[in-house]
């Protein structure tokens, strides 16, 4: 029988019994969050309101306890994992749609929203929430804001920072403000721009009006499967570059198709290279019109074959290869390491000639899953964690091609996070001097360095033992220097 | 003192050229134009050094936004840092120094088929850097948000010197905090901003503008309103006074008549656009307005003069803007034409909530009252220009939220010894 330890009979004081989770054996669930990292929190606290929020960090803070917020934890970038134990502060019970406005296109919402449920409510007024990751059937809006999600229909619309007017936030010091307005009018600094990619570094955000926007007439995907990724990158840049603004743009491999085929039976041929999914919305006329264009233009590249469709359902078919992509590769190997590099999209085909290269010289198979349109990569490596020595050759070859991505121009991670995974890469893309001028950001949030401890920034105070231990193996390796 | 504490930059000859840098009457005692980023780092090395109060300026359209400085010691003058730094078409992304004007950019892109969709009155001279230091959306801002929404990387100098940089080249990006949200819209308050890399927009196949008169300025917001429900995918959708028009008409909108009128814009390719005007024009018509549609070929141009009406009113002036949600525009128009004698010059956006209006007469007790009525409506009123009494008496910026605790700490953080345009920013900032 365990016994409360003083932090929990607190923190049930504060909130109720009901809502702290302590018992060793239901804490596994939250150690892990899709990476290869783990973190062992001591215990979980489910807040109801804003006011619960408030009590559980003073009590935290009071026991100098580290708070690590957390949403539905699918980020893959380790963010949600309490790095230095402490409170893990789980949102899900949050989880009300508060309110509509369909003449303002806004909506309020509490944190623990799932993001495909916004949608479902928005649509019912003719309205859309645009950011879409893929994880949409189970990340919740308070996570999407943390790490400034993206998904495939950002091509068009932009990722959660455009999407997000205003904040209620608990900052470290367990104060709540207000921050942003309904139509950006605030006058001040845009504080709302600050904390969403903050990833849960300097507060809790405890409700969220966010911009619903009009949803299209009409919609038109297509679907193009050709003989080599050069000849689809090629197609993409083209779409790019015809001036069509698709509203999504994006790709598969052949490693993909074949984690995919047997468990989603998608029909797409299994020696095809890679197969482009484009999908164009506006106006009827200007679908019908621009569908005809994309569809010109991926002809041009010799595909094997071009589908297309209107009809939702049938658009659903298109996109369950690309939607069940990451849930089907275990039909391969256990474990997978997935990436988020982004690049300019003219480096495109070349950086991800390298990304097999590299998968190759470290014999991993990779699988890439990606968004074309806005150069954001997720080159997946496969592997089995069982096998000696694999998670450290996974380790080793994400840690090149974030290097590949970097030297392309690009950054280290687009829609994920930098979170705990990859936190040794971020002097990679910035001098000392401009991490310095982040942690005044972050100083200026109240005392933080016990929220969400050892994220984003490398070696913070008792980080060292956090995370996986190959930070010092990676920085030895491709250098510590920023790419300036 | 000044000379040493510009030194390696170049300067201009202080006793002509203060008076083009004059802000709420104030001068400022050294300008300093540099050409180049390490120029900038030095001037703000040694103004740091100094306590001297810098502000940093582009192309001085908006001097009169803000409070009346606290101290203006140097003019930090960045129109002379202009120069495209990294352009590559094919990414849609471009990498330019602040000084470069608006104007100048979108002529840059125009030759690739490219724009930033970004609208700032007077664009052949307002600068990049100043328009992102402003930092707010424009006329078609439902359409296309503000500076904060293109912007994906910055280059900036703190206010001691150190150079530092955020986002990146790429479109997506959540490596780091996000510094140049932050620093959009800080009003030089914050660092001196050196390089913006902005992500753009292929130019629409079709862009079309069509111009309606209404009996008056209410019927006419009233129809506009409707024409913004009935079709969301405007591209603009606004609403003038007949002496807004005008005065239009006098800066290119040739197609404007003298009447208060409904100006809509569509983009996208022909049929598209044609077919959104069409739903806009509708809405219009069902909302009882008759005049005749008039259309015009000259895009730019037109759209241009109305977002210039903004900038029209001679300084001292009183010129006020709100913003709230556009569902409650004509709730607050009618509060403003009741609390104002001699209201005149409306511009407003009827899509995303956005008014402009003049007012002479205007006192520190009427715009106290005004912003007591427009809270409800969760309405923003910010004075654009008015004489220094009037602003420090009725403050420019209206009261901070709750937010101003973490705006201060902010402040303090990036300008521990306050030196960046002090005093002009919000809550004292």
């Amino acid at each position: 029988m365990q016994t409360p330890t003083a932090l929990v009979q607190d923190l049930i004081d504060a909130i109720g019994e009901d809502a702290i989770v302590w018992h060793d054996e239901d804490l596994l669930v939250y150690e892990y969050d899709g990476t290869i990292d783990r973190g062992n929190p001591d215990v979980i606290a489910l807040p109801a309101d804003t006011d619960d929020v408030i009590r559980l960090i003073r009590v935290a803070n009071r026991h100098g306890a580290p708070i690590t917020p957390r949403g539905a934890g699918t980020g893959l970038s380790g963010g949600a994992l309490a790095a230095r134990g402490g409170v893990v502060i789980g949102m899900n019970r949050m989880r009300r749609i508060l309110n509509v406005d369909a003449e303002n296109k806004t909506a309020l919402v509490q944190p623990g929203v799932v993001n495909l449920d916004l949608g479902a409510e928005a649509e019912r007024h003719d309205l859309a929430y645009a950011p879409d990751p893929s994880s949409q059937r189970a990340c919740t809006i308070g996570g999407n804001i943390a790490e400034n999600a993206g998904g495939p229909h950002t091509l068009a619309w932009g990722t959660t920072t455009n999407h997000v007017l205003a904040l209620e936030l608990v900052t470290a010091d367990g104060e709540v403000q207000w921050i942003g307005h309904d139509t950006r009018d605030e006058p001040g600094y845009d504080l709302v721009g600050c904390v969403v990619g903050s990833e849960g570094t300097v507060g809790i955000v405890t409700q969220a009006l966010v911009r619903l926007v009009p949803r299209p007439a009409a919609v038109r995907t297509l679907l193009a499967v050709y003989d080599s990724v050069r000849q689809a990158s090629n197609a993409v840049s083209a779409v790019v570059a015809s001036g069509i603004v698709p509203a999504a743009l994006e790709m598969i491999d052949k490693m993909t198709i074949a984690a995919i085929e047997p468990v989603l039976q998608t029909g797409f041929p299994l020696d095809a290279e890679a197969v482009l999914l484009v999908e164009v919305d506006g106006p009827e006329s200007q679908v019908e019109a621009e569908g005809a264009r994309v569809e010109g233009i991926l002809t041009r590249f010799e595909p094997r074959e071009v589908r297309s469709a209107t009809d939702p359902q049938e658009r659903e078919q298109l996109w369950a290869g690309r939607k069940g992509a990451i849930g089907a590769l275990g039909q391969i190997m256990p474990n997978y390491y997935l990436l988020d590099g982004v690049v300019p999209r003219t480096k495109l085909p070349d950086v991800l000639d390298a990304v097999y290269e590299i998968a190759d010289r470290y014999r991993l198979p990779v699988a890439n899953m990606f968004h074309a349109g806005d150069g954001n990569l997720h080159p997946c490596l496969l592997f089995d964690e069982r096998e000696p020595g694999a998670t450290e050759r996974v380790l080793d070859a994400g840690g090149e091609i974030m290097r590949v991505c970097v030297d392309a121009g690009g950054a280290i991670t687009g829609e994920h996070g930098v979170g705990l995974e990859k936190r040794d890469y971020l002097p990679w893309i910035f001098t000392e001097a401009d991490m310095d001028a982040m942690k005044s950001l972050r100083a200026a949030f109240g005392p933080t360095e016990n929220f969400n401890p050892c994220k984003i920034f490398p070696k913070g105070h008792g980080c060292g033992e956090a995370g996986h231990q190959h930070a010092q193996h990676q920085i030895a390796k491709f250098g510590p220097k920023a790419f300036v | 003192m000044q000379a040493q504490a510009i030194e390696a930059v170049q300067i201009a000859n202080i006793h002509t050229a203060a008076q083009e840098y004059r802000i709420d009457s104030h001068t400022p005692s050294s300008i300093a134009a540099p050409t180049a980023h390490a120029s900038v780092e030095q001037a703000l090395t040694s103004a740091s050094r100094e306590r001297l109060a810098v502000t940093p300026i582009g192309g001085r359209t908006m001097l009169d936004l803000g409070m009346p400085p606290r101290q203006y010691d140097l003019a930090l003058d960045l129109s002379g840092m202009n120069q495209v730094v990294e352009y590559e078409p094919d990414d849609f992304t471009i990498t330019v120094e602040a000084g470069m004007t608006l104007a100048q950019l979108q002529r840059r892109l125009t030759v690739n088929g490219q724009f930033l969709p970004l609208d700032h009155p007077r664009f052949e001279r307002a600068t990049l850097g100043g328009v992102c230091a402003v930092g707010r959306g424009g006329l078609r801002r439902n359409a296309h948000g503000g500076p904060r929404d293109w912007l994906i990387g910055m280059r900036m100098v703190q206010a001691d010197g150190v150079s530092i940089k955020g986002g990146g080249r790429v479109v997506k990006n959540v490596s780091g905090y996000d510094l140049p949200k932050l620093f959009a819209g800080s009003l030089g308050t914050l660092g001196v901003i050196t390089e913006l890399t902005f992500k753009l927009r292929p130019l629409p196949a079709s862009d079309q503008i069509v111009a309606v008169a209404a009996p008056s300025l209410e019927a006419a917001l009233a129809a506009a309103r409707a024409a913004a429900q009935a079709a969301p995918f405007l591209n603009g959708c606004v609403a003038l006074s007949a002496d807004s028009a005008v005065e239009a008409r006098a800066l290119g909108a040739k197609s404007l008549q003298d009447e208060p009128t409904i100006v809509l814009r569509a983009s996208g390719l022909e049929s598209a656009a044609s077919e959104v005007l069409s739903q806009a024009l509708r809405a219009i018509r069902d909302a009882g307005i008759s005049g005749p549609e008039r259309r015009t070929s000259e895009i730019v141009e037109t759209w241009q003069a109305i977002a210039d009406l903004e900038l029209q009113t001679p300084p001292d002036h009183v010129r006020l803007r709100v913003g709230l949600p556009p569902a409650s525009l004509i709730r607050a128009q009618t509060i403003l034409d009741q609390r104002l004698d001699d209201a005149a010059h409306w511009i407003t956006a009827a899509d995303s909530g956005l008014l402009f209006v003049t007012a002479p007469s205007a006192d520190a007790d009427t715009i106290r009252r005004l912003r007591d009525d427009l809270q409800p409506l969760q309405g923003r009123l910010t004075i654009e220009s008015a004489p220094p009494e009037l602003k420090r008496a009725a403050n420019v910026w209206g009261p901070t939220g709750t937010g101003a605790r973490l705006m201060h700490s902010i402040k303090e953080q990036f300008d521990p010894h306050g030196i960046l345009n002090p005093g002009r920013f919000v809550d004292g900032i």
